[in-house]
């Protein structure tokens, strides 16, 4: 009995020891601290306001070739409207070089005879519209402001004529936890589980490559200290890290991006806590894995980094992808952390949505985790 | 001095591409890369899931969801009782609106009298739900077409007038808007992605190559010994330079190969252009990776630094959303950076056959960019190798 107490106070004597061996060499570099601190926010920052998806004013060339009172109005129309700066054009091959060199977005020609087609019954009055594809989200746009502009032109010549357009369905759209669709609020969350994927994989993917390279492995392996205890001394400095530069996300986020915080801090807490499982476990993993720090680093950078800005649904909606591809979505850790920060930061303490995406972390994170455990002989090769 | 430059470029070259495992890791992964991310990387919303919640239960709320089922972008419609249920299904991510068809909707159009319907929508994904929300209000405003000329005479399964998606059809059929795209007819995202795809991957190649290569030896002590060779830092600065162009124009060439004939995606500039461009830009990327590298003690700080630099570069860039929706400040600092200038570049070679003198811009201003990393690397090198 006694045997088993000793034998227990000397297991935890030996994790102190080596975590504290590692909070050493983390705080005792002043980059740790720059990692844990200053980086965070400045990624923070650029996702902030580098990253957006709402448009703002498009630059469009009006060509008009008609000087009849409707072709003014049309070309007055595009002048007018709040989502287009109109560059004059003089004739149609201006307008496309225009195009061509990148300086406008769209070209709208309104070509010869227009006001005339348009009053006759048998001709059609054709406007014609070119716009620059090469980024189609940005060309969808364009389309769905020329045709608001076309219509309104177009119901405001019936009503001056006194035949009104009706318009028999309208659509009242109302977007719930996120009342402007800002598209902010909902990359905000996606930029912190990119930060915590930086701290937690990348950071940790070095831990063990680095002793490999060092050739300090050996000495570890020759200390009386089990692999769990290895595992968990290795882990738990860059885990306290991460939560720190968690909580300076979450206040950044709430106090200079005017985030709502709908569910509790405990929630986000432990949501976060919940991630870092699988997080830190691939980095681990990967630590194990790869024998120089370059190659884990890569590694790192390709399976943690990269998937969880391209993968996870942050930018990019997952259902719009590939089965294929949905399917390997489904192992990236990131993907349930960014449901569950947006659920907690946006909706609130939805626990039929966290519980499910916190027990497909810890599944992924248990995987990880035993896989580094198997992996982590206890014998030099 | 060419002969002290070479013999450095060959053992950098040596020591990149020695292990095997370091070679694969120098092509592979950017290409698996390049597959996958092309796939991921699309602001098009597919397979949407929408719940409807039907309270009229008339025809023309059955024609309404005829045609959301008839519409390619909408693959699960499931039909809830009541608004509460519903909820549940968005809260849960199930689906990312709800559209209420209130009572009164097919009477109300039967009349002619105008009707309205509710979309609650996920703002947790406002993207996807807003463009979710401009697909319904499409098939909403071809469910009023038919009838407003008709004036509910003939039956609510009518078909949408033709051309019915080009609006403006239906009040007055003699005038329309014919909506032309120029450079990418289909809108395809992996047209616009892939060219983006192929500046970006070559920038962390080069970055990371740079960035690490003198921390490497630093951490090994290598670093004095080749201090103390026949070789001045200059030429060791520029030995190390030189390995991530060749390794840049290989890869590049990969990239082009695989984008124009693997995915059909045009290329429509000049090559000479293209490989100028490319090796212009690892060039400005290996200068920033080697004053990171300079500036360092270990590997661990120089990919932290090295990532510093690539996240910015990154997003700043346009590869994800576009230079015009950031605040002014932000597009000022996108002019000194190598990689909005090279994905405009990409942009024009590949899908706008952009002439040389609309590139040249974009091409000086990443020489002038490459000539100032160059400098500032070199000059920092020498200053601590000494």
């Amino acid at each position: 009995m006694s045997d088993t107490r000793a034998g227990m106070r000397a297991w935890w004597q030996q994790l102190a020891a080596i975590m504290l061996k590692e909070a050493k060499q983390v705080t005792r570099d002043p980059s740790s601290w720059i990692i844990a601190v200053v980086l965070p926010l400045t990624f923070l920052f650029l996702f902030g306001y580098g990253i957006s998806l709402d448009t703002t004013v498009i630059r469009v060339a009006v060509v008009r070739e008609d000087d009849g009172r409707d072709a003014r109005a049309l070309a007055a129309a595009f002048t007018d409207s709040k989502w287009f700066a109109v560059v004059a054009a003089h004739d149609r091959g201006s307008g496309e070089r225009l195009l061509q060199d990148q300086l406008v977005k769209a070209v709208v020609i309104i070509p010869a005879e227009f006001g005339r087609r348009l009053d006759a019954e048998n001709t059609t009055a054709q406007v014609q519209v070119l716009v620059d594809g090469a980024e189609p989200n940005t060309a969808n746009y364009v389309h769905a402001y020329v045709n608001a502009i076309w219509n309104g032109f177009l119901g405001a010549r019936g009503v001056e004529r006194g035949s009104p357009r009706p318009v028999p369905v309208s659509l009242e759209a109302r977007y719930w936890y996120n009342a402007n669709a800002v598209s902010r609020w909902f990359l905000i969350p996606g930029s912190m589980t990119v930060i915590m994927t930086l701290l937690g994989t990348l950071l940790t993917s070095l831990v063990i490559a680095r002793e490999h390279e060092r050739g300090t492995l050996e000495a570890l392996y020759a200390t009386p200290l089990t692999r769990g205890q290895i595992l968990i001394g290795k882990t738990l400095p860059y885990f306290l890290l991460a939560m720190v530069s968690m909580a300076v996300c979450v206040l950044t986020a709430l106090l200079l991006f005017q985030l709502p915080l709908r569910g509790s801090f405990l929630t986000l807490g432990l949501v976060s806590a919940v991630f870092l499982v699988p997080a830190l476990g691939q980095g681990l993993l990967i630590s194990v894995t790869m024998r120089t720090q370059m190659a884990a680093a890569q590694l790192g950078l390709m399976t943690g980094y990269l998937p969880a800005m391209m993968l996870s649904g942050f930018l990019f909606d997952i259902r719009s992808m590939p089965p294929w591809l949905q399917v390997i979505t489904l192992a990236i850790p990131a993907r349930y952390m960014n449901v569950s920060l947006q659920t907690v930061f946006l909706a609130g303490d939805l626990w039929a949505v966290l519980v499910p995406n916190m027990l497909f972390m810890l599944a992924v994170g248990a995987l990880f985790f035993g896989l580094t455990w198997r992996r982590l002989h206890k014998r030099v090769d | 001095m060419l002969q002290r430059l070479l013999a450095i470029v060959r053992k950098e070259l040596i020591t990149m591409l020695r292990d095997p495992r370091a070679r694969g890791a120098l092509i592979l992964p950017p290409i698996i890369q390049l597959f996958i991310f092309s796939s991921a990387a699309t602001m098009e919303v597919k397979n949407i899931a929408l719940a409807i919640v039907d309270l009229d239960r008339g025809p023309y709320a059955a024609d309404v969801e005829q045609r959301l089922s008839g519409s390619r972008s909408f693959t699960r419609l499931p039909r809830y009782a009541n608004v509460a249920g519903a909820r549940v299904a968005l809260d849960r991510e199930q689906v990312v609106g709800i559209l209420v068809l209130p009572s009164g909707f097919s009477p109300d159009l039967a009349a002619g009298r105008p009707a309205s319907a509710q979309l609650l929508l996920d703002g947790r994904r406002s993207n996807a739900a807003q463009i979710t929300a401009q697909y319904v209000s499409d098939v909403l405003a071809d469910e009023g077409a038919p009838l407003s000329g008709l004036s509910g005479a003939s039956g609510p399964l009518s078909t949408a007038t033709p051309g019915a998606g080009a609006p403006g059809t239906t009040s007055k059929p003699n005038a329309e808007v014919v909506i032309d795209n120029w450079f990418n007819p289909n809108l395809d995202y992996q047209w616009f992605m892939l060219p983006n795809l192929v500046g970006t991957l070559s920038l962390g190649v080069a970055l990371m190559i740079t960035a690490l290569s003198v921390a490497r030896e630093r951490e090994l002590g290598t670093f004095d010994q080749t201090l103390v060779s026949p070789a001045t830092p200059v030429e060791i600065a520029l030995g190390k330079l030189l390995p991530p162009l060749l390794v840049a124009s290989v890869q590049a060439t990969l990239y082009l190969l695989i984008v124009t004939l693997l995915y059909g995606v045009p290329f429509r500039g000049n090559l000479l252009v293209f490989y100028t461009a490319v090796l212009t830009f690892a060039e400005a990327c290996a200068g920033v990776g080697l004053f990171i590298s300079s500036l360092v003690r270990t590997q661990q700080q120089a990919f932290l630094g090295a990532f510093a630099v690539l996240l910015p570069f990154a997003l700043l860039s346009g590869f994800a959303t576009p230079i015009e929706n950031m605040p002014w400040w932000l597009q000022f600092l996108t002019t000194i950076n190598p990689l909005a200038h090279m994905l405009r570049l990409m942009q024009g070679l590949f899908l706008k056959g952009a002439s040389v003198a609309s590139l040249a811009p974009d091409l000086l201003r990443l020489l002038e960019i490459a000539l100032c990393t160059t400098a500032a690397a070199v000059l920092l090198f020498r200053r601590k190798a000494a």
